[in-house]
């Protein structure tokens, strides 16, 4: 047997992460939790040569707020935010999305940055690698065909995270560290909606912290569907805020590559509404609940969320 | 490969680990701490829970390098050397280890969770176990330790004296297994935690094709793999088996041809797990497809010009077998019922889902064969290493560690245990093999997706006249216990009501899965659903309660049933009764909002089947005792604690015979070679059997010592008492301690031990198929279950299940409780979350994450009552709690969901969208 090319290193700084990543040869992945990433990699989707460890690295760490912003930190773990009073009393709804993901284990190992850029998920591609064999790898794992959908062109590998829902509909943005320096961007516009590559983010981008625009007075309801209440992938998620305007934001997760973002003006019909949700969210059958459920569910949930929020329409 | 250092439990440790390796792997491999666990190697189980730096994480998807110079405590940390955390020992006093797999995971979890919130309510505590899976316990009884636990940190908890006389208390109280401190401590040895010296390891290779021919195997490259020490192929194993003599259809890897997505076609022996997990990707098998067959319904029709699954079947399909009994003419009789209904339903396959993977070891020295396996049958495993290998069962040595879970699923011979003794004799050392939880999927025998159309007739007061049941099982790939299941999905149908007139056909069909067998309530579960379903639809028919109904028809204490089975003591009124009363039921039922609902059901299985699979006239059971000089009684028993509590049965009904303490005990068990035979853990027969057996063996070991000392003192034998370690008489004139008794006794007769054994009676008719479901006692349940429906998306919620069981009389409440609450949890799990969903026989859900086992969140508050009616038979009176229990659970909850919308529910699992899609229906035809 080879000896194994692997490396895993424990980054001291961030200026050191970026080295490493540089010098990898591009077959590289930054790892904070890893409840996502070890998994993939057990099912050998994921069979990343260079792990490079960011837990130790403070400037990701801790949540501070200043005039306009709520600051947290990327390696902020989501069972932490539920303490962080700044969030309870701003951002509850981020607390309701982060206690939704996994279980009480994971989320006490899982982070909020490693939560956004979850890989996406399918029926037919998180298997074990005998699996995809037999099924005849999908386009997601170098296959050429979708198995959900028997279609050549695109891969509707559900948008995973339970968090990006709502941290989007609170106009979330990340602040990200990258070779050539650091940059703001809204959180929504990391999303490629290709179920294959799902993020627009070179490999090389760090999230350093995700902010929170501060005393908007959001309104907000977020809302999971899953079958057990706990260790549970979503199957599609719901989260809208509203701002003191009456303007809203409706994100939808778990129904197509990315989070489909909806924004409402004040008195928008609730089944105009419903009618872009359905059209916008390229719900597949590659999951335990079918596309036709998850589909009447967008209904459901977009009432009862919208009726919580007394959004008018 | 990194030198890697850890503190581990306070001791520094340095490894040599592989760069993206696992703490769990770490932890069990290299610094040998196996008490930490591996039940889904993906976050989804938390038996691999540990503490880093004082922070709690899944070891199993926690790379070890990032630990580099971290604090880790693993469960071996807990306990203060011998003195268990008052937590561990709360886990042991409340039963909340039963096989113990997950308990070591379940402590961590909620030692952490209890350091950041020190008073948490009660819902608090199922919230933060819920990423903690067990398959035993239904969780109250871990709930109900942490609980305790709570309290005494805070002081709450009222310190009683210490009764002295509590370690002589047997029968009747409550007490924790004999190994339960060594499963909280993680000390227990499971067949993936043995380490045997030089050991190699084994892979498999698996079909991608559900049906296939196989042309060619080219395992040259692999063979040419430095580290790997044999292939096997299926031409190097072609020798059938089954558990079921009848059966024998499967080999242990596909030889020609490959029946299921999953089959093993070729395995290797390896230095390291990776290097045999390379070598199975160096195998290439040529196949040449066949037209595979998934439906059941296309199983059982003639299959024109395709090739059958198996050639052996009669006709030209796909049919294992066809079992049909009938007790008059149903269709004549339906025809002029008052009431007559007819219904149909279908159930997906389901899965065992213990915790812990299968995993064995085998090797070969001069006393021949030995294999430590993770298995609830170690003689049938026995008889059929001796069929396969071609070697003497006396050359063979079967031998159970701890297993973490069976309900079934470990009670067949497996093919992976036949590879690895083939392996370790070729190799000429150890061979070791270990499943991850996809592979303990497709292996299976778990339940068979059923198709029930069943017919029920009615009088006008509502006595059941007649019941006709028409069912077809989806068998999968081999006969495993099939043949029984089709029986038992009818025979057990004749109970607990009265009913004249009965029949049923049930055909079990191949189809090209990963085969079904024996899972906790073998095959009567399904067809109960049915019937309980329909009960409930006749009560509303003909406006009368669904209990009345149930109490008017049940059979007596005394009697036979149509197919002629002796029933004995029954408490099917005492249970339905209690229900009734515990739930407020009259209250309840029919009278709470819309969503909110009441259902009943009850059950009806045996308790130890009559007949042996291998028809002979040897006993069924037998038990030894042994005591020596040091006084101890070794009970030497070749029953399989696999979690339910037989050992400590066992030790139990020793003890209560002769006035012993635990101190006095010692339990051998399960060993081919140390312990003499007993069929298994199977069929609920363990305590009845081999606890009958224990106690003809302590009973004759007590008559010896008393002839003895009456010999020796003069009196008569009669006048000896055995109590509280001491023999003697109601005068004093004899006093003496058990030691001096034993010892006096010894020095009369020689040696001192003694052996009981247990039989069936001969039972039933004289008639084909008599045998199906004869059992020397037969055991009867009801439960009522509370749910609320969410009617906006379908879900349903069980709030309460109020269950009891007569398991005529508990010999240890504690663990015939842990029995109920994990048979009607587990039910739940059956209603409305679990299946075995396939795609062109591809399985999509083998973890479990999308396997989905009730957490502790989605877990009612379960009320357990025990009806103890006193089995004439029964060991003290006491009969199986294992697996009957289960049957009502399913129907209860289905029968709510109609009082909660009206709705029936006819296929399990009840999926939430269908659910919807029936209320959507209904809103059309009924427009409100």
């Amino acid at each position: 047997m080879e000896i194994s090319e692997k490396t895993y290193t424990n980054a001291r700084t961030v200026s050191e992460a970026m080295q490493v990543a540089l010098n990898s040869g591009g077959n590289f992945r930054f790892i904070a939790g890893g409840t996502d990433v070890m998994v993939n990699a057990f099912q050998g989707n994921d069979n990343t040569v260079h792990l490079i460890d960011i837990n130790r690295l403070e400037e990701l760490k801790g949540i501070v707020q200043d005039e306009h912003y709520l600051r947290i930190g990327a390696l902020t773990r989501l069972d932490q935010l539920k303490h962080v009073d700044a969030v309870k009393r701003e951002f509850p709804i981020l607390i309701e999305a982060a206690q939704a993901v996994g279980s009480p284990l994971i989320r006490r190992s899982a982070t909020l940055g490693g939560n956004v850029l979850c890989e996406n998920r399918c029926i037919y591609f998180n298997q074990s690698e005998w699996w995809r064999m037999a099924v005849g790898y999908c386009l997601k794992c170098s296959g050429d065909v979708c198995i959900a959908t028997g279609g050549k062109k695109a891969c509707f590998s559900e948008f995973a995270s339970d968090t990006a829902p709502a941290l989007i509909s609170l106009k979330a943005q990340l602040l990200l560290h990258e070779p050539g320096g650091e940059r703001l961007v809204p959180l929504e516009s990391i999303y490629s909606g290709d179920g294959i590559k799902p993020l627009l983010l070179p490999r090389t981008s760090l999230v350093k912290e995700i902010l929170l625009p501060r005393a908007q007075h959001f309104k907000s309801a977020f809302k999971k569907l899953r079958l057990r209440e706990s260790l549970e992938f979503t199957s599609l998620t719901v989260a809208v805020s509203k701002d003191m305007q009456g303007a809203a934001r409706l994100v939808l997760g778990g129904v197509d590559p990315k989070p489909v973002l909806l924004e409402l003006q004040p008195g928008e019909s609730r089944e105009d509404i419903i009618k872009t949700a359905l059209k916008k969210g390229r719900a597949v059958d590659n999951d335990m609940f079918s596309r036709a459920y998850r589909r009447d569910m967008i209904r459901v949930y977009i009432h009862q969320c919208l009726n919580q929020i007394d959004f008018q329409s | 490969m990194k030198v890697l250092t850890l503190t581990v439990n306070g001791t520094k440790h340095q490894v040599l680990a592989e760069e993206h390796e696992s703490l769990a792997h770490v932890l069990r491999e290299k610094i040998h701490l196996t008490g930490t666990k591996l039940g889904c190697e993906q976050g989804s189980c938390g038996a691999c829970t540990v503490l880093a730096d004082g922070a709690v994480i899944q070891s199993c998807i926690t790379p070890a390098m990032r630990l580099e110079g971290s604090e880790i405590t693993t469960i071996e940390g807990i306990a203060d050397s011998e003195k268990l955390h008052p937590l561990q020992a709360r886990f042991v006093e409340y039963g909340a280890i039963q096989c113990g797999y997950c308990t070591p995971g379940m402590v961590m979890s909620a030692l952490a969770f209890l350091k950041e919130n020190p008073r948490p309510s009660r819902d608090e505590i199922r919230e933060a176990i819920s990423g903690n899976l067990c398959r035993c316990t239904g969780y109250k009884k871990i709930i109900d330790a942490i609980e305790a636990y709570v309290k005494d940190i805070a002081g709450l908890t009222e310190h009683k004296a210490e009764d002295p006389d509590l370690k002589f208390k047997m029968l009747g109280h409550g007490r924790p297994y004999l190994e339960a401190s060594r499963k909280v401590k993680g000390a227990a040895e499971y067949a993936d935690d043995i380490q045997i010296k030089n050991a190699l390891h084994c892979k498999m290779l698996r079909s991608i094709h559900p049906h296939a021919r196989i042309r060619a195997i080219h395992t040259e490259a692999a063979q040419r793999l430095d580290g790997v020490k044999a292939v096997l192929t299926g031409k190097d194993l072609p020798i059938s088996f089954g558990v079921l003599p009848i059966s024998q259809d499967e080999t242990a890897m596909a030889v020609d041809k490959t029946r299921y997505a999953g089959e093993i076609v070729a395995a290797v022996a390896a230095e390291t797990e990776a290097i045999a997990e390379a070598a199975c990707k160096l195998i290439r098998v040529e196949y040449e497809a066949l037209k595979p067959f998934f439906d059941m319904e296309e199983s059982l029709n003639d299959i024109g010009a395709h090739e059958k699954i198996h050639s052996h079947t009669k006709f030209n399909n796909n049919v294992h077998k066809k079992a049909e009994l009938r007790f008059g003419d149903q269709q004549k009789e339906l025809a002029g019922a008052a009431h007559r209904l007819k219904m149909d339903f279908t159930f997906q396959g389901i899965n065992h889902g213990f915790t812990e993977p299968h995993g064995a070891t085998a090797w070969w020295d001069e006393n021949g064969l030995s294999i430590i396996t993770a298995t609830q049958v170690p003689h049938y495993l026995h008889r059929f290493l001796a069929k396969v290998l071609q070697t003497p069962m006396n050359r063979i040595r079967v031998i159970k560690p701890f297993v973490g879970g069976g309900f079934g699923g470990k009670s067949d011979p497996f093919p992976h245990e036949m590879i690895i003794s083939c392996l370790a004799k070729i190799t000429g050392r150890p061979v070791k093999v270990r499943f991850n939880r996809e592979e303990v999927f497709l292996t299976n025998h778990g339940r068979h997706p059923s198709r029930i159309s069943m017919e029920l007739g009615m009088s006008n007061t509502g006595e059941i006249a007649v019941l006709d049941a028409d069912i077809v099982i989806d068998g999968g790939a081999y006969g495993s216990f099939g043949v029984v299941t089709s029986y038992y999905n009818g025979v057990l149908l004749q109970a607990p009501y009265r009913i004249s007139n009965f029949g049923f056909r049930t055909y079990r069909v191949y189809t090209n899965k990963p085969q079904c067998g024996a899972m906790r309530g073998h095959g009567a579960v399904n067809s109960r659903f049915a019937v309980e379903s329909m009960l409930d639809v006749l009560a509303d028919k003909l406006g009368m309660d669904p209990c009345e109904l149930r109490l008017k028809n049940f059979l007596d204490s005394d009697t036979f049933t149509v197919g002629q089975y002796r029933i004995t003591s029954n408490g099917s009124a005492q249970s339905l009764n209690k229900v009734m009363a515990q739930s407020d039921w009259k209250n309840r039922y029919k009278k709470l909002e819309y969503g909110h609902g009441y259902g009943v059901a009850c059950g009806f299985f045996i308790s130890g089947s009559a007949l042996p699979i291998h028809w002979n006239e040897y006993p069924q059971s037998v038990v030894h005792l042994k005591v020596d000089l040091d006084g101890r009684v070794l009970i030497s028993s070749g029953a399989s604690d696999i979690g339910q509590g037989s050992d400590t049965m066992l030790a139990i009904i020793v003890g209560e015979v002769l006035g012993l303490s635990m101190d006095h005990v010692f339990v051998l068990a399960a060993d081919t070679l140390l312990t003499p035979i007993d069929l298994g853990s199977y069929s609920s027969r363990v305590t009845f059997m081999a606890g009958n057996a224990a106690k003809m063996a302590a009973e004759q070991l007590r008559a010896k010592i008393m002839e003895s000392l009456a010999g020796h003192f003069g009196i008569d034998p009669a006048e000896l008492n055995f109590a509280k370690e001491q023999v003697f008489t109601n005068d004093r004139k004899v006093n003496l301690s058990w030691l001096e008794a034993v010892e006096l006794a010894t020095r009369r007769v020689g040696a001192l031990n003694s052996s009981g054994y247990y039989n069936s009676p001969k039972l039933g008719g004289d008639f084909k198929g008599a045998g199906a479901g004869l059992s020397p006692s037969y055991t009867f349940g009801a439960l009522v279950a509370e749910v609320k429906v969410d009617t906006s998306s379908g879900q349903v919620r069980v709030l309460n299940m109020w269950g009891a069981h007569d398991c005529g009389k508990a010999l240890n409440p504690l663990a015939v409780e842990g029995q109920l609450e994990g048979s009607w949890h587990m039910g739940m799990g059956q209603a409305i979350s679990e299946e075995m969903r396939f795609e062109n026989g591809l399985l999509l859900n083998a973890n479990f994450l999308n396997y989905k086992i009730p957490t502790s969140l989605d877990t009612p508050h379960i009320y357990a009552n025990i009806i103890e009616t006193g089995d004439p038979e029964g060991p003290f009176g006491a009969k199986e709690a294992g697996e009957g229990a289960l049957h009502p659970s399913i129907p209860a909850i289905a029968n709510a969901i109609y009082d909660a919308i009206g709705i029936r529910i006819t296929a399990l699992p009840i999926r939430p969208e269908d659910v919807l899609a029936k209320l959507k229906l209904k809103q059309t035809e009924e427009p409100v």
